[in-house]
């Protein structure tokens, strides 16, 4: 459990997060200068805020009582934005800076699947491979908590899928993590418990997929489930998994074969069709009958919640509002095309 | 002509490897004291701006037998004035600044980051700047000490106070110049510029490139 109860004056406003954290994984969300970074470096000790700071027994930080650990000695790791890997050290004397232990050496190598890089300078790697080794040189101190700041940020999409499957691999060793994002989308693939951070305060915070299904709080308009029990079908190119509230969803088979499930797949609010009646034959996979349980319009834009029950998001224009005649209440089919569907991991 | 060469050279050497982890100590402490350290490097920057002679004036006061430094010097036998020590501690004092602020800036480049990541992985302040940030910052550390080394080839002003111009004591090639050039002798005078002239500007072309070595790198 990690309480924080910290205060530290930025340029513009002055950060104030009181929050207790007991999930395995935190998503820390909120748009660029909304304090998150300096939060996560307040946790490490790069920033001296004021007030308390602890995991489980352990005070880093109590200014009352004249305690404020250095980062030395506080055993959490931490990975930067761009992973920081120092540049006149090759990528295995990297990792090995945070311990020397061969084991756990030989094993996050392996983990992270790092051995084809191991005598490569910093300057020679991909973004993805600078995370993971940044990731394993955080891990070689077996810290008590793991900060990663933005770890998909530098990444490209296909990438991205295979970091947050590392990810999840040290969610799996155990180790709590706290990971800042401003993609909602990001928060949801990994973690279960989510801060929304704005202007240095809490907007709010509670289960990733509650807190993060309110467009006004996430400000993002994607629809993202986790998905489990898939049944492929390779001859139809198709894969059926159910989410976890119950929808089925078709998904491309060629893209989720290799997955190992659950997965957290994504569909963007405007790559929904709405039909007003039910559509007879169609070549989207997933169509889904839905009341439309509320609008708002802004600007040309309608966003409507749609329940399947399990609430999506669909974004259209107000014409296509217009003239399906929407209104809270109205029965609609929802047409979602199975290759419209990206894997956030 | 060539002892007065050695000689220079020798000097300037040793100032240059005293004052070198002086000034590595005192610019890395001013780095990390922010703008606390900004009182450090303009007293550390002093001696770069007024005149030498002053420089050599108040040397010359703290050594003299009249002061409780030299006094204490006297009565355990050290003499320092008008010594070779004396051309190295005008070397010394009068290069000091040009290392100091070169080594500020060589650290400062580096970004602070690696040295607060480094933390994070476990290593105290002290091993975090010699692991991470010096492995950083060497080349601009060398172009520093280099340009020492040639501030103390040429210093005059201070030694002549404190160190006075004695051949083939005293006596280095900035002195020796002042020398020939007082007495009439054109042509050795010219050769000793020759001679001061060619090592810095080696030196000093030296020291650039690192600098911009140094500058390519981290942004790189």
């Amino acid at each position: 459990m990690i309480e924080i109860d910290i205060r530290l004056p930025l340029a513009h406003f002055t950060l104030e997060v009181r929050c207790t954290l007991s999930a395995n994984v935190t998503a820390i969300v909120g748009p660029s200068g909304a304090g998150k970074t300096s939060l996560i470096e307040s946790i490490a000790g790069l920033r001296r805020a004021r007030g308390r700071i602890a995991i489980d027994d352990a005070v880093l930080v109590d200014t009352a009582r004249g305690i404020d650990l250095p980062p030395e000695r506080r055993s959490i790791g931490y990975v930067p934005q761009d992973a920081a890997l120092f540049p006149h050290l090759i990528v295995s004397e990297n990792i090995r800076f945070g311990g020397t232990d061969r084991d756990r050496f030989d094993s996050l190598v392996a983990a992270l699947e790092l051995a084809p890089i191991l005598s490569r300078t910093p300057a020679s790697l991909s973004g993805g491979e600078r995370q993971r080794v940044a990731l394993a040189r955080a891990l070689m101190t077996r810290p008590r908590l793991l900060l990663l700041d933005e770890p998909l940020a530098s990444i490209d999409q296909p990438l991205r899928e295979r970091i947050l499957l590392y990810l999840r691999r040290v969610r799996d060793l155990g180790i709590p993590m706290i990971y800042v994002t401003h993609q909602p989308f990001e928060a949801l693939a990994l973690s279960s418990w989510c801060v929304v951070l704005r202007n240095g305060a809490i907007a709010a915070d509670g289960p990733s997929r509650s807190v993060l299904a309110d467009p006004d709080v996430a400000g993002s308009v994607d629809n993202v489930f986790e998905v489990s029990q898939p049944a492929h079908d390779r001859e139809l190119g198709i894969t059926r998994a159910t989410t976890s509230d119950g929808l089925t969803l078709v998904l491309p088979y060629d893209q989720v074969a290799e997955a190992r499930f659950p997965i957290v797949v994504r569909i963007r609010a405007d790559d929904i069709v709405v039909f007003g009646e039910k559509p007879a034959s169609i070549s989207s996979r997933n169509v889904f009958e839905g009341t439309v349980a509320s609008l708002r319009a802004t600007e040309g834009i309608v966003d409507l919640i749609v329940t399947t029950p399990a609430a999506l998001t669909v974004r259209i224009t107000r014409a296509a509002a217009q003239d399906l005649g929407l209104r809270a209440g109205s029965r609609v089919w929802l047409a979602l095309r199975s290759r419209a569907f990206r894997i956030v991991g | 002509m060539l002892h007065i060469l050695l000689f220079t050279l020798v000097v300037a050497a040793i100032s240059t490897v005293c004052i070198a982890p002086v000034a590595l100590a005192l610019a890395a402490w001013s780095w990390r004291a922010g703008t606390k350290g900004l009182v450090l490097d303009a007293l550390a920057a002093l001696p770069l701006v007024v005149p030498p002679t002053a420089v050599g004036f108040v040397l010359l006061e703290i050594l003299s037998r009249r002061s409780a430094i030299g006094a204490l010097l006297e009565r355990i036998g050290v003499a320092v004035l008008f010594t070779p020590k004396a051309v190295v501690l005008a070397c010394a004092v009068m290069s000091f600044p040009l290392m100091f602020t070169a080594f500020r800036v060589a650290i400062e480049t580096t970004d602070r980051r690696y040295f607060d990541v480094a933390r994070t992985l476990g290593a105290s302040p002290v091993r975090a700047f010699a692991r991470v940030t010096l492995p950083l910052a060497w080349r601009g550390l060398l172009s520093g000490v280099l340009l020492a080394f040639c501030r103390a080839l040429g210093e005059f002003g201070a030694t002549i106070l404190i160190a006075g111009n004695i051949p083939g004591r005293t006596q280095t090639m900035a002195l020796a110049i002042y020398d020939r050039v007082q007495n009439g002798n054109d042509h050795e005078a010219a050769v000793l510029v020759a001679f001061v002239v060619g090592i810095a500007w080696v030196l000093v072309s030296i020291s650039s490139i690192l600098i911009m070595q140094q500058r390519r790198r981290l942004d790189a």
